[in-house]
Order: structure tokens, then C-alpha cells, then sequence
């Protein structure tokens, strides 16, 4: 399996356009949004300048991209071709290729959330304790987690076709909803509510807990393991759907 | 049952849901043959190929690879297997991948022997992405030639080869087969089983419709259709006795017949002293010769 996994994120480092968009982005979004605010600018309801939050909504954004768009397009692609099925004819334990692919997604889902973090530290001046860095490293990165298994089950339902489309309006959806773009204090009191359940809002609060020097919230920290459970059991069902129909 | 066979297919059903794919499909492949599973597009091929080596399961029945269950043979590194879909992964090297299926293999070879063999060492720092159809199924070939396997598995494997492509593959394929190997091959081409295969069974509509030598099996399959204009009245009775003949139909002046010897059958025509008009003769086509040894097959159990 681990020559698979060598594989798979040999070619994730490969490819320039996913690199982009989950690596290099982020941290030009970070730059575009924060760059006029000073760390006066506090966003409301939260306690953090917008420097500070900003960081760690594309921070999560970052990985979120890496994750999710990794896996879906891929494994809806895979399927289609029949990649899949010739790695069935191998010793390769059927999770082993899901298990590749989140890794290697996991792989490229770090430097993308390091990356941010040092512009944010050496452009905006942001500050925090060595415990904090760390935290909200390790907090983001296992977070993320969550949405490979999205990315997971989202290749195992679409179509080859059908899986960008889908994958956009997910990615997106997550992503503004969320308020990883913009506070979610600005959004109608009606879609605030509505945001407080979405797994990627949980996911930014976790890391502004760690900003504002506090452990993540319970709430937080259940709501993205009652996710990941569920889009794991998803993934886990529609995959062994798949391997009926082969 | 036999516990040394290879290949072990006891009463199995595959549907989809009306379509009966493979319709209760008994089977033994013994060590060492090489054997061509022949039949038009739909005959079920695939889905037995499928069924052989675990991808799907069947609705009854039994299927055994050395004994075991498919899966439990393909961990065994017993089975290397090329499927007519089987996509590859993007982005890496031919190298890289021929790698991947040696590092995957219980009893794998060196990867640089598998690219040498498999004629593909040329192309082996080449992206995957970037191969032509003939060139994907060699590298195909050296996925399911990673390791040491006991039985090879191969699903149309000259799909989008042009002729010398064809024969080149067929002779490392031979090499294969030379080794030991027991060797299954899916094909629509009756030249290719009659020219590889030690054994063929024929399937149509998902069940074995034939199971013998190439030759047993041209002899039945590999039937000529003649027909001619005869002028005056026909002397049925010669007709009908021309030698070879395994069909005959005349209507009018127009006889058509099908002879398993179409040379041996015009000859002995002329000698009849008749004087054919419009001779012509043609192959039967795959299609139809299934056709002639399902009605021949039918005829006999009646």
C-alpha cells in the first residue's frame, strides 16, 4: 500500500493546477482580503482582527481545496476509467485506495495551511504563542480529514462528468456558507443559523478558538466528528456499492 | 471436482437484471493450457472474465481460482489479469506504474524485466497519458506479467493493435504460456484462439456452446457459405450428396450451401458435369457460424 500512497503523492506534486489552487491561493486570497485591514480591524462577534481570522478561514480553506478536490475528481475518474477495477485484480486492500488518496491529499493539505500562516506571520504581522501555532496546525490539519472523506463520497456518487460541477457547488457552498470567505456576522441573522451547523464553520472555529488562546469548543469539535462519521459511513457504503456493480 | 484444476466454474449465473449474462456455466481449465474464450460482442466474455477473477459476484453457483475463492487467489499472487477496460493511472511514468504493480505482486519480478518483456522499454520514462491505444495495452501486459502468477487472464488483449503489433504481442504471449502458465484469453477473433490456444470453448448468450481444439472447433465454426445459379433441372439428390456439406437450401434455380470445405465441395461440384453460374464464396462470419453450431448443437440433443 505504501508504494501506492509514494505514487499518489508523487503525482499530486506533479500537477501544477492542483498545487495552485490548493498551495498558492490560499495565501494570494489571504493577502487580497487582509491586506488593507490593520490589526485594528476587529471582526465582530469574534474577538480577532481580521488578520488573525482571516488566517485561519484560509488556512481551512486551503485544506479544504487540497482534500476535496483531490479525492472526488479523481476517484470519479478512476472509477470511470477502470483504474479502479485493475487495482482490484492486485493484493491492494480495497481501502488501500482511498486511504492513498487521502493521504497524498494530506500531504499537500500541510504546506497549504504552513504557507498561509508564514504570509500571514511575515505580511500582517500576525502573533501568537509557540503553543498556538502548533495547535492550530495540528487542529486544521486533522480537521480536514473531515472533507477527504466528503471528497471520498462525492467520487464514489458522481459520474465522470458530473463530478467538477458537483464538486464546485459543494467546495463553494461549503466555503461562503461557512464564512471561511467573509464573517458569517455579516450574513441575514436567517443564514447565520444556518451556517452555525455546516461542518466548515465548525472547522474555522476550532482554529479561532486556539487564536483567542481557548481549547476549540466542544460543540465545534462534535459537530465535525457527527460530519466525518457521516461522510465516512456515506463513503464506506457508496464504495462497496461500486465494487458490486464493478 | 477436480481439486488440481486451475479454473473451477460449477453452474454460475451472473443477470443484469432480465439479461442473463452468463446462464449456468460449468467449466474446468487445467494447468498449462492456453485457452481462448471465443464469442461475438454480448456472448457473455467479460462478465465471466469478471466473475473469474472476483469483480463481480455471481447470483449461483461456484467459482474457484486453484481452489480457492478469486480474491483469495489474486492476494496468493496466483492470478496477473489485463481487463479490456482496465483505465490506468494518469500522470505518472510507464516506469512508474510497472513499479507500482511489481511492488503490489507477492512474488514479483524486477520491473526493468517486466518493461523488456512486455516491449516497452522504449516508452518507459513516457507519461501514461500519453501512449497510443496499442501501446496502453502493452503496458497493460506488463501489469498483469508483474510477478510470477500461475494463471493469466487477458480480456481482448489486441484491441487497437495493428497486425505486427498483433503478432509481436501474441509471441511474448506465447512465452507466457511456454512457462507453464495456464492462459485464458478472452477474443472475437477465431484466427487468434485457432493460432494461440491449445483449447477453445465457444460461448454464446452466456453459456458454453462449444468446448474443444482449434481445429474441432474450425471444423464447425470455420464453415464457408457457396452458393450458384444451376440452369435446367437441379439433380437434388447429387446436390445434396456434394461432399462437406453441413447446410443446403435451394430455392428456385439458386442453391446456397455451407461446407466446412468450401475447395473440396466446388471441386467435386464440377465433377457433377452441372456448369454453376454466379459462383461465389464467402466466409460464414463468426456470427453466423455460431448460429450454424447452435442449430447443429440443437439438431443433436433433439
Amino acid at each position: 500500500m505504501n508504494s501506492l500512497i509514494k505514487l499518489e503523492i508523487t503525482r499530486a506534486l506533479r500537477n501544477k493546477k492542483f498545487l495552485f489552487f490548493s498551495v498558492i491561493y490560499p495565501s494570494v486570497l489571504f493577502l487580497l482580503i487582509a491586506g488593507s485591514a490593520d490589526s485594528s480591524t476587529i471582526v465582530d462577534g469574534t474577538g480577532l482582527n481580521l488578520p488573525a481570522f482571516m488566517m485561519v478561514s484560509m488556512a481551512s480553506f486551503g485544506a479544504l481545496t487540497a482534500v476535496l478536490m483531490g479525492n472526488s475528481e479523481r476517484i470519479a475518474k478512476e472509477r470511470e476509467s477502470g483504474w479502479v477495477r485493475q487495482l482490484r485484480l492486485t493484493t491492494l486492500p480495497g481501502r488501500g485506495y482511498v486511504l492513498a488518496k487521502t493521504a497524498s491529499a494530506a500531504v499537500v493539505s500541510l504546506p497549504s495551511i504552513v504557507i498561509v500562516f508564514v504570509v500571514a506571520a511575515s505580511f500582517k504581522d500576525v502573533r501568537f504563542d509557540g503553543w498556538q501555532w502548533l495547535a492550530l496546525t495540528g487542529a486544521i490539519w486533522a480537521g480536514s480529514l473531515c472533507f477527504a472523506a466528503l471528497g471520498v463520497a462525492i467520487g464514489y456518487v458522481a459520474s465522470g462528468d458530473a463530478v467538477r460541477p458537483i464538486t464546485m457547488i459543494v467546495y463553494f457552498g461549503l466555503s461562503i456558507l461557512g464564512g471561511l470567505w467573509m464573517p458569517t456576522t455579516t450574513f441575514p441573522q436567517w443564514l447565520q443559523d444556518i451556517a452555525t451547523w455546516l461542518p466548515t464553520h465548525a472547522y474555522a472555529a476550532l482554529g479561532q478558538a486556539i487564536e483567542l488562546g481557548d481549547a476549540p469548543h466542544t460543540r465545534d469539535v462534535a459537530l465535525i466528528v457527527v460530519y466525518f462519521l457521516l461522510f465516512a459511513g456515506g463513503a464506506a457504503w457508496l464504495y462497496r456499492k461500486d465494487t458490486l456493480k464493478a | 471436482m477436480n481439486t488440481n484444476a486451475a479454473v473451477t466454474f460449477t453452474g454460475v449465473t451472473k443477470s443484469y437484471g432480465t439479461v442473463k449474462a452468463v446462464d449456468g456455466l460449468s467449466l474446468e481449465l487445467h494447468p498449462g493450457e492456453t485457452v481462448a474464450l471465443l464469442g461475438p460482442n454480448g456472448a457473455g466474455k467479460s462478465t465471466t472474465l469478471d466473475l473469474l477473477l472476483g469483480l463481480r459476484p455471481a447470483d449461483t453457483g461456484d467459482v474457484r481460482v486453484f481452489g480457492a475463492g478469486p480474491r483469495d487467489a489474486i492476494v496468493q499472487g496466483r492470478v496477473g489479469a489485463m481487463l479490456q477496460s482496465g483505465g490506468l493511472m494518469d500522470e505518472v511514468t510507464v516506469r512508474e506504474l510497472v513499479q507500482l504493480a511489481v511492488a503490489l505482486h507477492p512474488k514479483p519480478y524486477k520491473a526493468d524485466d517486466v518493461l523488456t518483456r512486455a516491449g516497452i522499454t522504449q516508452i518507459a520514462d513516457r507519461r501514461v497519458n500519453k501512449l497510443s491505444g496499442g501501446q496502453e495495452q502493452r503496458v497493460r501486459f506488463a501489469l498483469a506479467t508483474a510477478g510470477d502468477s500461475d494463471l493469466i487472464v487477458l480480456d481482448e488483449p489486441t484491441t487497437g493493435m495493428d497486425v505486427s503489433a498483433r503478432q509481436a504481442f501474441w509471441a511474448t504471449m506465447r512465452e507466457q504460456a511456454d512457462q507453464g502458465r495456464t492462459v485464458l484469453f478472452a477474443t472475437h477473433y477465431l484466427e487468434e484462439a485457432d493460432a494461440i490456444a491449445d483449447r477453445v470453448l465457444v460461448l454464446h448468450r452466456g453459456r458454453l456452446l462449444a468446448d474443444g481444439t482449434a481445429a474441432e472447433i474450425k471444423a464447425k465454426a470455420g464453415a464457408r457459405k457457396v452458393s450458384f445459379d444451376l440452369e435446367g433441372p437441379i439433380d437434388t439428390a447429387a446436390v445434396r450428396a456434394l461432399p462437406f456439406l453441413t447446410g443446403i437450401d435451394i430455392s428456385g434455380q439458386t442453391v446456397r450451401i455451407q461446407s466446412t470445405d468450401a475447395d473440396a465441395t466446388v471441386h467435386a461440384l464440377y465433377g457433377l458435369g452441372v456448369y454453376p453460374r454466379n459462383l461465389e464464396v464467402a466466409g460464414l462470419g463468426l456470427e453466423q457460424a455460431f448460429v450454424a453450431i447452435t442449430a447443429a448443437e440443437e439438431a443433436k440433443s433433439r
